[in-house]
């Protein structure tokens, strides 16, 4: 039996959900978090041990969509023929969320209406005639609150023995051809006559809606366009500061003490064994993933403030008060949730995008989003600022800024190539109501991280970390590599070719190629390869995140400078993200062309902003250009080349289409 | 006759007419409840936006919609 949650944007939907199944689907007190439909089987205690699979569905707030995200929603309640629906309604605005009752009550299907956020009605003094609501309707109607878990069973069990039976609807869209618009107006029209009437006789308010309260006071300040945006870049420095510079490594220090413990114990377990097995298992699992998991801490502390920031509303606010800056530049202020969300992880940043609703701002955002690091890129920050810039703070702030001013370049490029000047992109979002940002709610998205990093780390990263050790040990004849031959490996082998590509940027060693490559296939990787090809630990004292042997030591071992392992940790970050999410930003843009230029421009960015800072940083620092300038430079011009000529190419397609056309409007008939 | 842009703030209007030169962004507004004839309220306006209460929401505009919307 499979009951179908709908309702429109916010309304708390996903938590109900949560609340039933025992997931930990997101959950934000924004409109647009779920932006793709889930299921999962209901609890026994709810389901009374009947096999029922809740469906979670994306916010809409009527049948026809707008966004793509809404589109998923009423494909599904029309074509998938759910048992049943449970449509939750946000009891603090009825009068909007009937309407979109009122069509899902005639597709025949039964439903059941759970009134959600009564908790706030309450606190508000807003009452509502349930019994009168549920006449009026013709089904059942329940008061709850999700976060509590209030109302739940009584909305289950309706649901379940409603199941197949048939519902009768209290208003029916009279016959009309569907593709005359004034028809379909006045039909609408009517139907929202219908429900404002209801609302009237059903609903009393102590408090009207439009009078203006303390939250709006505070809404000003927020999306005032200075006072919004200090503020903004003070609670994500606080974000940063207190997961990377307070909390987390205060944590990470002592997790890396008993990693390093138990690293002893192994290795004096394996005291007796052939070499190669203690060196494998001990420096190259324990070892690498060791150095993963070390920096674990610090992601776990930034997620758990992300998840108070979701949680308590400020995330329509941000987008509200950047809309200006990010319009200028060709994004919407949507694009800023995927830029925050980016900064945990970049798979959900770029399926965030679908609630966009301008096509072009959409793809631009999901291309862009990465630029931010990751909670992934983090060790990586961290293993390059405390090994080569003793641990400064700056690296970590300057990479972020980067990635910001990035997205922001980018953008501009991606506006200049595809012609923006012909549309008009709108812009409108609910400020939805405050609320105490729930504690338990933060850790559990926290853990949720842990386990999935954890995982990671025993997975992918642990298999990548002994691939690496067995091709750094080994030959292409399958031997041992002998001291003082480490080239003739088959990691070096293939590595060096990604190599000579790289000379210009200053760390052309098949090393760090290598660490670069295995980036790709999760970004952590590059800290777990880095410890096992250089055997890191050796000159790493992992506690203090600190080179033992000084900077020269580290600088002849690694083989580059201080400027050049900046520009790595730049190329690192900059270049395509992670396969996973490349895959995501595939299932986004919908079009092999957009995925092509998004992989295109990150692996040019990469290069070009680690070719600047190796170059310009060495010219500062020791009064000459680096290694392989001409050749770099002559990369770099061949990119902005390409770029040129594709802007023009597709203006000059773009113009002739519009002359076509002779007007185009709106947003979708454009690309 | 004014756009939304040069009504008061703390305000209560009644929306006059609708008009984005966007079929669906029309739509889009009816179906939160902003349409000929329906109570919209000014709660702020900033240069380039305004914060409106529709129904029982409150939504934040940017100034291309705010001027569409005539009351």
């Amino acid at each position: 039996m499979r009951i179908a949650f709908a309702g429109n944007p916010n309304s708390g939907k996903t938590t109900m959900y949560n609340a039933l199944t025992g997931r930990s689907e997101k959950v934000g007190n924004w409109g647009g978090v779920t932006v793709g439909s889930k299921e999962f089987k209901i609890k026994d205690e709810y389901s009374g041990g009947k096999d029922v699979i809740a469906v979670d569905l994306p916010g809409a707030y009527s049948m026809s969509p707008f966004t793509p995200e809404e589109g998923i929603t009423s494909e599904y309640v029309r074509t998938s023929n759910p048992d049943a629906i449970i449509n939750i309604v946000d009891a603090t605005n009825l009068s909007r969320s009937l309407f979109f009752t009122t069509q899902l009550l005639e597709l025949g299907i039964p439903v059941v209406v759970a009134l959600n956020k009564s908790d706030i009605n309450e606190k508000e003094g807003t009452k509502i005639d349930v019994a009168k609501l549920s006449e009026r309707l013709g089904c059942s109607v329940f008061e709850t609150t999700s976060t509590e878990g209030k109302g739940l069973s009584d909305v289950i069990s309706k649901a379940i023995s409603l199941a197949g039976s048939k519902q009768d609807a209290p208003y029916i869209q009279a016959d009309i051809n569907l593709h005359d618009k004034a028809a379909v107006d006045a039909e609408d029209r009517k139907r929202y006559k219908f429900v404002n009437e209801i609302v009237d006789t059903v609903e009393k308010r102590e408090q009207l809606s439009s009078e203006t309260t303390g939250s709006d006071k505070a809404d000003a300040v927020l999306t005032n366009p200075i006072a919004g945006i200090i503020i903004f870049a003070l609670v994500m420095w606080g974000v940063f500061w207190v997961s990377q510079a307070a909390l987390g490594p205060a944590i990470a220090d002592w997790l890396v003490g008993w990693i390093e413990m138990f690293q002893e114990w192994v290795a004096g377990k394996l005291e007796n064994s052939p070499a190669i097995i203690s060196t494998i298992l001990a420096d190259g699992i324990v070892g690498g993933v060791g150095a993963v998991v070390g920096f674990l801490p610090l992601v776990m502390v930034m997620y758990f403030l992300i998840a108070l920031l979701e949680d308590c509303g400020y995330m329509a606010r941000v987008s509200a008060v950047m809309d200006p800056i990010f319009k200028r530049v060709g994004l919407s202020g949507k694009s800023v949730i995927p830029v925050v969300i980016g900064t945990g992880c970049g798979i959900p940043a770029i399926m965030a995008c679908r609630t966009i609703r301008d096509e072009r701002e959409r793809r631009a955002t999901s291309m862009l989003a990465t630029f931010i690091p990751c909670g992934a890129k983090i060790p990586v920050i961290a293993l390059f600022a405390g090994a080569f810039f003793s641990g400064a703070g700056w690296v970590s702030t300057v990479s972020y800024f980067l990635g910001l001013a990035l997205i922001f370049l980018g953008a501009l490029l991606i506006k200049y190539i595809t012609g923006y000047k012909y549309r008009k992109s709108f812009f409108i979002m609910e400020l939805p109501k405050w609320k105490m940002p729930s504690l338990k709610f933060a850790f559990k998205s926290m853990m949720e991280r842990a386990k999935a990093y954890i995982i990671k780390a025993a997975t992918i990263i642990l298999v990548c970390n002994l691939v690496v050790q067995l091709m750094q040990s080994y030959n292409w004849q399958l031997q041992m590599v002998e001291e003082g031959a480490e080239n003739t490996s088959i990691l070096a082998s293939i590595a060096s070719p990604f190599a000579i590509l790289l000379i210009p940027l200053g760390f052309g060693v098949w090393q760090l190629a290598a660490a670069a490559i295995t980036g790709f296939i999760a970004k952590e990787n590059v800290v777990g390869t880095l410890a096992v090809v250089y055997g890191l630990t050796a000159f790493i004292d992992v506690e203090e995140l600190e080179m033992t042997g000084g900077a020269n030591t580290v600088a002849t071992t690694m083989g580059m400078t201080a400027v050049a392992a900046l520009a790595y940790l730049f190329f690192n970050l900059y270049t395509p993200p992670c396969f996973a999410a490349i895959g995501a930003m595939n299932s986004e843009l919908k079009s092999r062309k957009w995925l092509l230029a998004a992989v295109g421009l990150q692996l040019a960015t990469g290069y070009t902003v680690a070719f600047l800072v190796n170059q310009i940083g060495t010219l500062v620092v020791y009064g000459h250009l680096a290694d392989g300038f001409v050749p770099g430079l002559i990369a770099v011009i061949s990119f902005v080349a390409i770029t040129v000529i594709t802007g023009i190419k597709v203006r000059a397609g773009f113009d002739k289409k519009y002359r076509l056309d002779g007007r185009l409007s709106g947003s979708i008939s454009l690309e | 006759m004014m756009t939304l842009l040069d009504a008061d703030t703390g305000k209560t209007y009644v929306v006059k007419e609708i008009n984005t030169e966007d079929e669906e962004m029309n739509s889009f507004l009816f179906r939160l409840g902003c349409y000929e004839g329906e109570p919209i309220t000014l709660v702020s306006k900033k240069k380039n936006s305004c914060i409106v209460v529709i129904k029982d929401g409150r939504y934040n505009l940017d100034s291309l919609l705010s001027e569409a919307i005539i009351v």
